[in-house]
């Protein structure tokens, strides 16, 4: 659960000087959407965005010499003009809860991730964090299924739903107690479980006095 | 009163001989003698002509599945050992014949077909195969008949658009895995929803990579889906794909486990379905492969309507 582990590790990082052309081009050929900018050290500085670029950029309908003038000024303007300085980050102990609320509470595309020395150790993006929970819930796991109980609030309900898999030598990956979305919000405990063999499970499952809900099982 | 025009049916008695257990397992040898007994005895039966295949070749099987696994395989179910991988995977001793067997039947349909032998084939085979996968065997599933068939039509007969149409209730993994990046094969799987079925694959967003993107259509159907979306979708966004890809050669990986009264799946489609998809099928092989198409049987455990299922999309298939 840790973003250490889901970032994608030692980011391509500029240096503030870096003339915004230069900057444009490393996001264009890497089809990145931030730079993190960082000092000699490689502590974190700043970061660029591709947003910010196209702000500098002059307007498409400017042409001639007035086009020609305005890309030669930004030629010579460094990154550390456009750059972003109110600076959000990860550490290398936060978590991919703390990454959620982050980029949904402020709106932004992707978080550096730093160490203690604030070096830039690893960048997370929307895109990295909607890979890792897909990946946390079984997601695409070849092979398996997601089977819904109705949890009645029992007594040993989990154990005998563990026990259920187990004795059918049945390997789950993901178990989650939550509460049904629609009508009245019964709870459900999803398990994602590679098995195919579905009458097996019905059977044991009634025998174990467990309700299974909706999805792929049907009493006949 | 209807009339059918001859069909072709290839399939042995030694499909028997792979054992699962019968411990509960679905996927039992009677499945095959309730539709043989079903075809044999029912309208169709004048206008069968049965047919045994041979064993696959081991190139056809190295054009899907690696060497490796098929060593593993073989030696697994000739040392006794009851699962591959999973205890799903139910093998005996015979299991490795067995599917050679089933992999050999798509092969001999498909000569009969050009040499003009036969024009409509069903492989009625087990083990099935549309989960196994280039070096693992899943659901039930060891080699991949429909793949290694596919892959002998355009290796021998030089077939460069082949379209492979599955209905069964699950997602084809092993097809579409095979096939993912190859533009001349266009895999089309109708089947229950990934996040409520196994294998937990088949989303609508795969459709492809590569130089094969845009030759994967998977329609996922909902728990409680029946007759009226698959018939839908079969109306629109399938015979839309198929006039579009404009098949050569036509395999249909044919499973009943969408039935209502089928416990494997989410489902619920009655039995006159299958007639429907059945005529649909002869309708893409008269306009595109000169009448031809390839069928090979996959899931369905209710062995009732596996049986009635069958007999009303091979009715569908050849009604005159």
């Amino acid at each position: 659960m840790y973003v250490q582990y889901y970032m994608t590790p030692n980011p391509i990082t500029i240096k503030p000087s870096i003339p915004i052309p230069e900057a444009r081009e490393i996001l264009k050929r890497h089809d990145f959407r931030h730079l993190p900018v960082v000092d000699s050290q490689g502590r974190l500085v700043g970061i660029v965005t591709d947003r910010d670029i196209r702000s500098a950029y002059p307007s498409s309908v400017l042409s001639g010499p007035e086009l020609e003038e305005e890309l030669s000024r930004l030629a010579r303007t460094p990154v550390q003009e456009i750059m972003s300085t109110y600076l959000l980050s990860l550490d290398m102990e936060s978590t991919l809860d703390d990454a959620l609320l982050l980029l949904e509470h402020q709106k932004i595309g992707a978080l550096p991730v730093l160490d203690e020395g604030r070096v830039v150790r690893g960048i997370l993006s929307i895109r990295d964090l909607l890979k890792a929970y897909g990946e946390l819930f079984g997601l695409r796991e070849k092979g398996s299924v997601l089977i819904a109980f109705k949890d009645d609030g029992s007594p040993g309900i989990l154990m005998r739903i563990v026990r259920l898999f187990e004795n059918l030598d049945i390997p789950f990956t993901r178990l989650l107690r939550t509460k049904d979305k629609r009508g009245d919000a019964k709870g459900i405990i999803y398990v994602r479980a590679r098995t195919y063999n579905l009458n097996q499970l019905n059977g044991a499952a009634s025998k174990a006095g467990l309700e299974l809900l909706g999805s792929s099982i049907k009493t006949t | 009163m209807a009339s059918f025009r001859p069909l072709t049916i290839v399939t042995h008695p030694r499909y028997l001989d792979h054992d699962t257990g019968g411990d509960g397992h679905p996927e039992v040898p009677k499945r095959m003698k309730v539709i043989w007994e079903r075809l044999d005895n029912g309208p169709l039966s004048n206008i069968i002509h049965r047919v045994s295949p041979e064993p696959a070749a081991r190139e056809w099987l190295l054009s899907v599945h690696t060497q490796d696994y098929l060593l593993r395989l073989e030696e697994a179910c000739l040392s006794g050992k009851q699962m591959l991988g999973h205890p799903d995977n139910r093998i005996s001793y015979d299991t490795y014949e067995v599917a050679l067997l089933a992999a050999g039947a798509g092969i001999k349909g498909i000569d009969l077909m050009e040499h003009n032998e036969a024009e409509r084939v069903f492989c009625c085979v087990r083990p099935p195969g549309h989960h196994a996968e280039a070096s693992i065997a899943l659901g039930f599933c060891f080699i991949n008949n429909v793949a290694v068939a596919a892959r002998y039509w355009q290796k021998v007969y030089g077939k460069k658009r082949i379209l492979i149409f599955d209905y069964d209730a699950h997602h084809g993994n092993g097809v579409q895995e095979c096939f993912d990046q190859d533009p001349n094969v266009f895999y089309i799987s109708i089947h229950e929803h990934p996040t409520f079925s196994f294998p937990g694959t088949g989303y609508a967003y795969e459709t492809g990579t590569g130089k094969g993107k845009g030759t994967t259509l998977n329609i996922p159907l909902l728990p409680g889906a029946g007759d009226k979306e698959i018939m839908k979708a079969l109306k629109k966004q399938i015979t839309c794909a198929v006039e579009n890809f404009k098949p050569q050669a036509l395999i249909v990986a044919a499973g009943f486990d969408g039935h209502e009264l089928d416990d494997m799946s989410g489902l619920c489609f009655s039995t006159n379905v299958f007639g429907h998809i059945g005529t649909y099928v002869d309708a893409w092989a008269t306009r595109y492969c000169e009448g031809k198409s390839l069928t090979l049987l996959e899931g369905g455990y209710h062995l009732k309507t596996l049986a009635m299922g069958v007999e009303t999309y091979l009715g569908g298939l050849s009604l005159a």
